[in-house]
């Protein structure tokens, strides 16, 4: 369980080292995507908690929400429509509810040890 | 929890963690304070005014280097053949020129009755012994009929009518614009022309000639043909020469 936490340090720190910028206009693509692949990530999170995790799914998901939301912001910003918005919002609200069910089961898998 | 599971969640994890601190480092503006003191800034003050003064200072040599390049430039050979090609051009006539001089009107004499008497020709002879004359008292440019007079300027009769290098002299007035050195070679020349005989020649071809004041500004248009040169070719470099 610690391993992909400490792939995330290691990709902060590799991307703090390197110091890689890109233009400004290009980072609000970037901020989707982040998004997108955390709300894959909790989401895989989730499903390996309640054992119905698949690594295709996981893999496939995680680029294709990436590319998805990147390509949503881009027809939004050629459609002069804030597009990206609804990638916002819905990735926000999918985060969320992965969060909050990853708590739950946490809390029931904690509450069920102690009462062991 | 297998192992290969954990290794996918590893990468994605890095990737999103690469991008995490891509955005941060794109997005993060970083916030300078000025936190410096009265001395600091006093310090950097100093800093920055020597650069503007050095960079005076480099702008001046490159201005100096400027001037001295272009100094060359007007002092070197190309300037100079330049200039003696211009020189030239105005002495054989080819360039237009201003300056003080007279005028000359050849008009039609009225008779007793007021008339005007048709002129039969200009005298091709007539106009040449003015032009002499014109010379001879100090004209530098010529120009006849708006034709320029240069060196070799033929005036002719064909077939009853005079030409000036292939200009018809058959419509009066002719204008007859003299340019000298300068307004008192003018006036000198002015007060020749009053008493010369030539003017008075005209009258057998039934023309009178109108001397108008000097002026400060005639101009004289350049020679309108190019200039065929038959008889002259260059010498031969190393042949009694010193090339």
């Amino acid at each position: 369980m610690w391993l992909p936490f400490m792939g995330l340090v290691i990709g902060v720190i590799i991307g703090l080292l390197t110091d890689i910028r890109i233009p400004p206009e290009y980072s609000n693509y970037l901020s989707i995507a982040i998004l997108a692949a955390l709300d894959t990530l909790f989401g895989g999170i989730r499903a390996q908690l309640q054992n119905i995790y698949d690594e295709k799914v996981f893999v496939s998901g995680f680029f294709f929400n990436i590319v998805l939301a990147a390509s949503l912001a881009f027809l939004g910003v050629h459609l002069g429509v804030d597009l990206y918005l609804a990638a916002v919002f819905a990735f926000g609200v999918r985060l969320f509810q992965n969060i909050a069910v990853i708590r739950r089961i946490l809390l029931t898998k904690w509450t069920t040890n102690g009462e062991k | 929890m297998g192992r290969p599971k954990n290794v996918y969640f590893t990468v994605t994890a890095s990737i999103i963690g690469l991008m995490v601190a891509i955005q941060f480092q794109t997005v993060s503006e970083p916030e300078v304070r000025d936190t410096r003191d009265t001395w600091e800034l006093r310090n950097d003050l100093m800093g920055e005014k020597e650069l503007q003064s050095e960079l005076l200072h480099e702008i001046r040599t490159i201005e100096d280097k400027l001037t001295k390049y272009e100094n060359e430039r007007e002092q070197s050979k190309e300037q100079l053949l330049k200039e003696t090609l211009e020189e030239l051009k105005g002495e054989a006539g080819l360039t237009e020129v201003t300056g003080p001089g007279i005028i000359l009107t050849l008009q039609p004499i009225v008779n007793e009755l007021g008339q005007e008497v048709p002129m039969s020709r200009v005298s091709p002879s007539l106009l040449q012994r003015l032009i002499n004359e014109l010379n001879m008292y100090g004209a530098i440019h010529l120009s006849v009929d708006e034709q320029r007079v240069i060196n070799t300027t033929v005036i002719r009769d064909i077939g009853t009518v005079t030409k000036i290098d292939g200009h018809s002299l058959n419509r009066l007035p002719i204008q007859i614009k003299v340019i000298t050195k300068n307004a008192e070679e003018a006036d000198k020349l002015y007060k020749r022309m009053e008493i010369s005989t030539v003017v008075e020649d005209f009258f057998i071809d039934n023309l009178r000639v109108v001397l108008e004041k000097p002026e400060e500004d005639i101009m004289i248009p350049g020679y309108q043909d190019t200039i065929r040169i038959r008889y002259m070719e260059p010498v031969e470099t190393g042949v009694g020469g010193d090339g």
